[in-house]
């Protein structure tokens, strides 16, 4: 299986061809930034298909990251990733952002605790745990940085994700055994893509993940009364 | 680029709270025909709120956007690849939800291999006259809906000179509020018309602002503290009470935009350098029956034809964009997956920035 995966969730902007159980990318490109992917993702999408011999063709899957995020930036990802594979007439499947975090510390990081942390803004982090051995530990969610920090026990913590540095600094102040593995802006587009090869499409719906309503209020005031 | 005589274009509109594809051809003899147009609206998405909350439509928009396209190309019976050009509306209105509809549209152009077209979204509204009409340019055009008042000389795609605009609130923004501090559903323009028609627009002595001003703008915030006024009065509102106020709020409308219209009619040949071919009507407001008949009046007072297009495409809608991609594809006008979403995007860049932003 050959898979297109992107990313423009967090603070990068990527996308890469992979196939299945290769260790090297046919053709990928990361380009770091804050804001902007909204013009840049599809000419980059455009260059890392040139690279490729076939082009789209052969493409079985797209794969996208679905969030936590930047809400514009997730929905940017989304929103290619579901048209090509409209397009391409190939099922798209969902990766979470902090799964893409994780899953390159699990072979490194045996016997620890691994969290994923990304910045939710107003002290808090977007965040996920894993125990040792790969077990749910903390299901994806919006936290303050004590209470996540709280709820990695006492163990050996192994943090990855752009927000890893400031969950590690509240670690370190409890006495706890934290070390921060890898702090990039955004997860290694090639982890996207082996995650999505290794995916269900009925689990792993294109949908995003935002763990955050929409910030609106119902609006009544100026309304007269009514007999 | 190889399209045979009848090229065919996909158009998506996500620049406000209706998500919506559609698939337009165009004939030999320059007819538009709609082979499909998809719209779903999030109208009840934002009723809640008395007003579209931009992040609750882009979420909204990237949720169902492909499946709309899916549904669009399977309606008219063609695949992606049929089409000679994806077109989508890149602004201007709510950023995030414009956005999802140009990445959507820019994947969709780069894996078919066709040429992306940006459309301004008031282009498309200025344009469907010529889908439904065939009119020639130039014309006039009054361009009224929740976000915009403008009157327009149509002059050719891409080519217009703004006559007159709002200096305040846009009228479906005044029809809204309007409705809201009767208790009227969202969107108020559908209700307080209904409304009206059962209550007596006399009752009320309700101001006619920018009457008789020699520059065709409009003004609607005056208007609605006016009936908030009357309306403060006499409280609580019996339902005598609410049509009757939205009977004379929707007179004085209509008597502003007969005024105002009458108004451009005449500054349109010094900028236009000729005489209207037709008055036209479009956007949302454009659906008030009210405003139509007035229009009506004008229109055969002036010797001009009135071209409103049906319900179905003054709101927002894909034919609209599809066409106005139609129509710069012939002229060679198309565009690169670099151009960015636009949240402001005026017709006439000559023309001063509009006071609130809402032109």
């Amino acid at each position: 299986m050959r898979v297109l995966a992107i990313d423009t969730a967090l603070g990068a902007c990527s996308a890469c061809v992979v196939e299945r159980g290769a260790a090297e990318a046919i053709a990928s490109e990361t380009i770091y930034m804050e804001r902007g992917h909204a013009e840049e993702l599809v000419p980059l999408i455009d260059r890392v298909i040139a690279r490729v011999d076939t082009r789209f063709e052969g493409i079985d899957r797209v794969v996208v990251t679905i969030g936590p995020g930047s809400f514009t930036g997730l929905r940017i990802g989304l929103s290619a990733a579901r048209a090509i594979a409209l397009g391409l007439e190939v099922p798209v499947v969902g990766v979470s952002t902090l799964s893409a975090l994780i899953a390159p510390a699990l072979t490194t990081e045996a016997g620890r605790v691994i969290a994923a942390a990304i910045d939710a803004r107003h002290g808090n982090v977007y965040v996920q745990a894993v125990a040792p051995g790969g077990r749910p530990l903390m299901a994806p969610r919006v936290a303050t940085i004590r209470d996540a920090v709280r709820a990695l026990g006492s163990g050996g913590i192994s943090l990855v994700g752009p927000a890893a540095p400031v969950v590690a600094s509240d670690a370190f102040a409890l006495g706890l055994d934290a070390r921060v593995v890898d702090a990039a802006p955004a997860p290694d587009i090639a982890w996207v893509a082996r995650l999505g090869i290794a995916a269900d499409p009925a689990d792993a719906p294109a949908r995003p993940l935002y763990l955050r309503p929409a910030d609106a209020k119902p609006q009544d005031n100026g309304r007269l009364p009514r007999q | 680029m190889s399209f045979a005589h009848s090229p065919t274009v996909l158009g998506i509109e996500t620049t406000c709270d209706e998500t919506a594809a559609a698939v337009v051809t165009r004939d030999e003899e320059g007819r538009g025909r709609i082979l499909a147009n998809e719209v779903l609206s999030q109208i009840a998405q934002h009723a809640a709120y008395g007003g579209v909350v931009p992040e609750i439509a882009a979420r909204a928009h990237v949720e169902s956007l492909d499946l709309l396209v899916a549904r669009a190309l399977d309606r008219a019976g063609i695949k992606l690849r049929d089409v000679d050009a994806v077109a989508v509306a890149a602004g201007p209105g709510l950023i995030g939800g414009v956005m999802v509809g140009l990445t959507a549209a820019k994947a969709l152009a780069l894996v078919a291999g066709k040429p992306l077209i940006a459309v301004n979204h008031l282009e498309a509204h200025a344009l469907t006259a010529r889908m439904t009409d065939r009119i020639a340019f130039p014309y006039l055009l009054l361009l009224v809906s929740g976000g915009h008042t403008q009157l327009l000389a149509v002059r050719g795609v891409g080519d217009f000179v703004r006559l007159g605009t709002t200096i305040d609130d846009a009228i479906g923004e005044a029809f809204d509020k309007t409705a809201k501090m009767l208790g009227l559903p969202y969107p108020g323009g559908p209700h307080v018309e209904k409304e009206a028609a059962q209550g007596d627009p006399a009752r009320f002595d309700l101001p006619r602002p920018m009457l008789a001003r020699q520059k065709p703008d409009f003004s609607l915030s005056g208007l609605k503290t006016a009936v908030r006024l009357e309306a403060e009065k006499l409280v609580p509102l019996s339902h005598t009470d609410v049509a009757d106020l939205c009977a004379g709020f929707q007179a004085a409308i209509v008597d502003v935009v007969v005024d105002r219209t009458r108004t451009a009619l005449r500054t349109f040949r010094p900028a236009a350098g000729q005489a209207p071919t037709a008055l036209v009507v479009a956007g949302g407001v454009a659906a008030n029956e009210g405003i139509r008949r007035g229009l009506r009046r004008l229109a055969a007072e002036a010797g001009l034809k009135l071209v409103a297009p049906p319900h179905e495409l003054c709101a927002d809608n894909g034919a609209m964009i599809a066409w106005a991609g139609l129509e710069r594809l012939s002229l060679g006008m198309i565009d690169d997956l670099t151009v960015a979403a636009r949240a402001r995007w005026p017709l006439d860049r000559l023309a001063e920035p509009s006071p609130t932003g809402k032109a």
